[in-house]
């Protein structure tokens, strides 16, 4: 039983850590975009799940202040999520990657992490400050009514439903010439510029889809974990993330998917089953060593990681040579 | 022929050198000015680039031609001046709106898409393409199928007629200094240009190669393509372009055909005083 319950809680993060790393793959890997501010994209769909599914503040008996508290249905507040995550992407990125170069926008992404775990320890009214909200009712929990190991597997196969609609989404992106034109603006802004492409609606899409994504991997944990509090989404958590798709494989859907089961499943989530030995923070601090050496090594010896991005070939077709001005473009006007 | 036009002022006193010939003008820059900080790197510029030739420009190291480029190309804004393409405005214009409008660029520096294949880089240049709009991506892979096997069907062909053929599923990356600059010329190609603005792309070339690419500008002139060609290496530029100019210290100072510019005191004067 109590194996079943450790894979079943294992399965559930997968599903919202592969939402995570395709997430973060496209905004990184496939286009090129250093989001190291990509956890408040997740904390504002957990937020937004959150408030959605709790009932008003005051049933709590000042327990816990927030705003909304609708008790909205299932899926209602994750879907919300989602969408809370896309729209606050929008607002970022207008700000961030239009004028900025990419070197500059890691930093202020960095900074913008920090200033809103700040702002949402600070504002209390907003979701309960530095305590954070708890108490955040499981979907569908009261009308199954089976035990928690078997909910938690009912969640996973939930989480595995979504992933698979998002992994089509994704998928449908990257195979595509749009994926194409996002490659270029990863590998050459400029150059992509000068041959027509709209380099900022381009990134600004892939971090909205990213951030949406992320949003909706938050509204998922969040309605597993019942709690969401600024401690546990630090700046840092952007990194788990991050290392994930560089050792997995960055630019690659698998290897985003195989680095979400790496990273945050088997060292981060796994190592909460090992027996405790040493200083009670000795085994969470050998984790982030883990992860932080691991992501050193692969970044100099495989950059590319474990499955990199896979060579593209088109099929086999005969060549054709058309003039290269066409009609549409030597009728133009001419000055005289 | 073009001549300079003595003691012809614009508004900012700056001299003017304007086409007297009667051929439609692809291109016209108008007392285009540009500083960074303290430096003023082009300072008055006026020129204008002829349709279905190849304009060189020259000029010493430092004289504002790469800015100028940029300025044309739309990564550079002017601080002051105008700049007119095939009958439009484009001063204000985002680099890739003027390339969808026709106006291409290369870069001094190879600008490969060095993790796309040679064949994707081609592909990939191919402007307004179906399958880069999100809505038809909604619709599947069949509402850009097609498009997308004609676009390849065109990159091989100017890839065969480029000598790349071979080299086709080969990571861009991994090409040698010669190929990347083909590579980038047939990859400008795929962008359906009207003017083609080329930056020094025989830097770093060999001799051998870099006439292999003459050949090739030479033969893309002909049919049809403008092109404004910045180059250090004045034989290069007497056996390809129609027409020069000359910039020295931010300024357009001479324009005509390379012999004759080549024998005026005062472009002798800023190749040797800078």
């Amino acid at each position: 039983m109590a194996l079943s319950g450790y894979l079943a809680t294992s399965f559930v993060y997968l599903g919202v850590y592969v939402l995570a790393c395709w997430a973060m793959n496209l905004q990184y890997g496939v286009t090129g975009i250093y989001n190291l501010a990509f956890i408040i994209f997740q904390s504002a769909g957990a937020y937004t799940a959150a408030v959605l599914s709790l009932g008003p503040s005051s049933q709590n008996s000042s327990f816990q202040q927030y705003i909304g508290g609708y008790r909205l249905p299932f899926p209602l507040p994750i879907l919300a999520g989602a969408v809370v995550a896309g729209v606050l992407s929008l607002v970022v990125g207008l700000v961030v990657l239009r004028r900025l170069r990419s070197d500059y926008q890691a930093i202020v992404m960095l900074t913008l992490s920090v200033m809103a775990s700040l702002l949402v320890i600070s504002a209390v009214p907003l979701f309960n400050g530095p305590a954070g909200l708890s108490l955040v009712p499981q979907p569908l929990a009261t009308t199954f009514n089976v035990s928690p190991v078997t909910y938690s597997w009912l969640y996973g196969g939930f989480c595995a439903g979504l992933c698979l609609i998002v992994y089509v989404f994704v998928r449908r992106i990257t195979s595509s010439p749009l994926g194409r034109a996002l490659r270029t603006v990863r590998e050459n802004d400029a150059a992509a510029a000068a041959l027509g492409k709209n380099v900022n609606a381009l990134r600004l899409f892939s971090f909205v889809a990213g951030g949406a994504i992320a949003g909706l991997s938050g509204a998922l944990l969040v309605g597993y974990i019942g709690v969401w509090a600024p401690s546990t989404w630090g700046y840092a958590e952007t990194i788990v993330v991050l290392t994930a798709v560089i050792i997995g494989g960055s630019g690659n859907d698998a290897g985003a998917f195989l680095g979400a089961l790496l990273v945050p499943v088997l060292i981060v989530q796994g190592s909460t089953f090992i027996p405790q030995f040493g200083p009670p923070e000795l085994v969470p601090a050998l984790q982030w060593i883990l992860i932080g050496v691991l992501g050193l090594v692969f970044v100099y010896f495989w950059p590319r990681g474990i499955i990199p991005e896979r060579l593209r070939r088109f099929a086999p077709e005969r060549p054709t040579h058309e003039p290269l001005l066409g009609a549409e473009r030597s009728g133009s006007p001419t000055l005289e | 022929m073009l001549e300079p036009v003595p003691a012809a002022t614009g508004a900012s006193g700056a001299a003017s050198l304007v086409a007297s010939g009667g051929q439609a003008e692809l291109l016209v820059l108008e007392d285009l000015h540009k500083s960074f900080g303290g430096v003023r790197a082009v300072a008055g510029a006026t020129l204008s680039v002829p349709r279905g030739q190849i304009t060189g420009l020259i000029g010493p190291n430092g004289a504002g031609k790469s800015t100028v480029v940029g300025l044309i190309g739309g990564s550079l804004r002017p601080d002051t001046g105008r700049i007119e393409f095939d009958g439009r405005p484009i001063t204000g214009l985002p680099a890739y709106r003027r390339a969808r409008l026709g106006l291409v660029r290369t870069y001094q520096l190879s600008s490969e898409f060095r993790r796309l294949t040679v064949l994707e880089n081609m592909v990939a240049a191919a402007p307004m393409q179906r399958g880069e709009r999100f809505r038809v991506l909604l619709q599947g892979r069949r509402a850009w199928r097609d498009e997308e096997r004609q676009l390849a069907s065109k990159a091989r062909g100017l890839l065969d007629r480029f000598a790349l053929g071979d080299k086709e599923n080969e990571y861009a990356g991994n090409l040698s200094g010669g190929q990347k600059r083909l590579l980038e010329i047939a990859r400008s190609l795929m962008a359906r240009p009207v003017l083609l603005l080329l930056d020094e792309p025989m830097a770093g070339v060999n001799p051998t190669f870099s006439r292999t690419i003459e050949r090739y500008l030479a033969e893309v002139n002909e049919e049809g393509v403008s092109m404004v060609l910045v180059e250090h290496e004045l034989d290069v530029v007497e056996r390809l372009c129609d027409s020069v100019v000359v910039m020295a210290r931010g300024e357009v100072i001479a324009r005509g055909d390379m012999s004759d510019v080549r024998s005026r005191p005062e472009v002798r004067n800023a190749y040797l005083v800078g």
